[in-house]
């Protein structure tokens, strides 16, 4: 329904998306990546709030044009402290749409209708991210650009509030550096490093068997239970200006990696590496 | 180096955290694991002498909740570190990392390299020169523990000391704190929310719920006793 062609992404003169182009399917659609690797730039660029230099966003096959209907049908939810602090709950949701009962948005969320008086300080975070949803799903929107939603709450919370986004029937885009999260809610995911899609595919495979080094290292950081340490490169972060972005970390890197590889289809994966096949 | 027995930490009259006894001996590290509101960061205030309790802690010979406030400063500057969750807002934002470092150790009177303890967590040394806001956050948590280095510290008391950073950034910090145990005999007490994550390093789990220790457990960990807390957890 929405899709990115080849579309780069600029502050002021400095790129940070490069010739990205990704579809938003059905069943989840999970955008992976570090701190500054371009994500939530990507995302405030499907809400309509920052214009590709290069490229365009199209909704349903056309190019954003008519942004009211589009903000109805396409919301964003990001960590809870986008709430207005003054404001009692009930009526920051009672706000999007008033024609919607309050009571019945809160209790589909798990909120108890009772908790509508309360101002957001007055709520734990859990609570406060369920506002936030309450608030988006008041519009009954069909997609939900969802930033981090999760990323501020204790892992308890953040199970539950997980188990409420995954029964939602709302297509959906989800930001996160999170691994768990995306292989709860996505069926399709995409790794972005540096500002570009470096691996695409289905959620389960490109977790269990990444092509790209850098998915692979992203997978081989995360602690499991019982398990040995998270591996450690004990390179900086840093990213190359020319030829592959992740070259200078990369434990796989060759000279060929200068020149910047162009994403291949290996069955149903999308891997820009030149040494994808190895892997 | 740590031992900590019928430890009780108070707000007023509400008690936040009961513990009846923890040990950490050098080299080690225990993680203190529980969801919030569970006591576990109020236990290592306590420990630190930041939070009214009663009980008994020693932390490398000092009696914390019986010593001066002299004796106190000392052993919170050099000997015991605390490690937060977001050392960049803990760090003056005008001042160099280097000035910064320069006067803590002024301020201990400890003669160190402040290049050879950023090399002791992979920090380039050029570092010293930048402000606060001109590294990233992985940096700062290693500048951190690079300062504790420097200031001679025995034992790291840790607050979520990674659970703000992206996974990579994540695992290149935990490689620097096991590193540091393993070469200089550095003592880890590490409170956490993140039970994947202490169960690969830990040698002890301490888990906490509602203030109160509801159970211990011994590195090698089952897959069982493990996923009891995560049940336990809900």
């Amino acid at each position: 329904m929405l899709k990115a062609e080849n579309v780069t992404l600029a502050y002021g003169r400095t790129p940070v998306v490069h010739d990205v182009t990704l579809e938003i399917t059905p069943g989840g659609v999970g955008l992976i990546g570090e701190s500054g690797s371009g994500k939530t730039t990507l995302a405030r660029a499907f809400l309509g709030l920052l214009k590709p230099v290069k490229g365009v966003i199209l909704y349903g096959g056309r190019p954003l044009t008519d942004l009211r209907a589009f903000r109805r049908e396409v919301q964003p939810v990001f960590q809870a402290e986008s709430l207005d602090p003054r404001m009692r709950v009930g009526r920051s949701i009672a706000e999007a749409r008033p024609a919607m009962p309050v009571a019945s948005l809160m209790e589909a969320v798990g909120l108890d209708p009772a908790l509508a008086g309360r101002r957001p300080h007055e709520l734990s975070g859990g609570q406060r991210q369920r506002v936030v949803i309450a608030r988006a799903l008041a519009v009954e929107p069909r997609l939900l650009i969802l930033d981090e939603p999760t990323s501020a709450l204790d892992v308890t919370v953040q199970a539950r509030i997980l188990e409420l986004l995954a029964g939602l029937e709302t297509e959906r885009l989800l930001i996160t550096h999170n691994l768990a999260v995306v292989s709860r809610l996505c069926r399709t995911s995409h790794v972005l490093f540096a500002g570009r899609v470096v691996e695409s595919g289905p959620t389960a495979e490109l977790l269990a068997r990444p092509m790209h080094p850098y998915t692979r290292a992203l997978r081989e950081a995360v602690p499991e239970l019982g398990g040995s340490p998270p591996a450690a490169t004990g390179a900086e972060p840093v990213t190359a200006a020319t030829g592959c972005a992740y070259r200078l970390r990369c434990p796989l890197a060759v000279p060929a990696c200068e020149e910047r590889p162009e994403p291949v289809a290996i069955g149903d994966r999308r891997v820009a590496c030149h040494r994808a096949t190895e892997l | 180096m740590i031992e900590v027995s019928d430890l009780e930490v108070r707000y007023g009259t509400h008690v936040a955290a009961s513990v009846p006894a923890l040990t950490v001996r050098p080299g080690e590290c225990v993680a203190i694991v529980g969801e919030s509101g569970s006591g576990k960061s109020s236990t290592l205030m306590a420990l630190l002498g930041l939070a009214e309790a009663s009980g008994n802690v020693t932390i490398c010979g000092v009696d914390v909740l019986r010593a001066g406030p002299r004796e106190l400063r000392r052993l919170r500057g050099s000997k015991a570190a605390l490690v937060m969750q977001s050392p960049q807002a803990a760090l003056p934002p005008t001042t160099r990392l280097g000035a910064f470092m320069r006067r803590a150790l002024k301020l201990h009177g400890v003669r160190a390299s402040m290049e050879e303890a950023m090399r002791a967590v992979l920090l380039d040394p050029a570092l010293l020169r930048r402000y606060p806001h001109e590294i990233s956050g992985g940096q700062a948590q290693r500048f951190a523990i690079a300062l504790a280095i420097a200031l001679g510290a025995e034992v790291i008391l840790a607050d979520e000391p990674t659970s703000a950073l992206d996974v990579t950034v994540q695992a290149e910090v935990i490689a620097v704190l096991q590193r540091l145990r393993a070469e200089r005999d550095l003592a880890v007490l590490m409170v956490s929310h993140d039970l994947a994550l202490v169960s690969t390093i830990a040698d002890r789990i301490v888990v906490m719920k509602d203030g109160q220790v509801v159970g211990t457990l011994t590195h090698p960990y089952t897959r069982q006793e493990l996923e009891a807390v995560f049940g336990a957890q809900g």
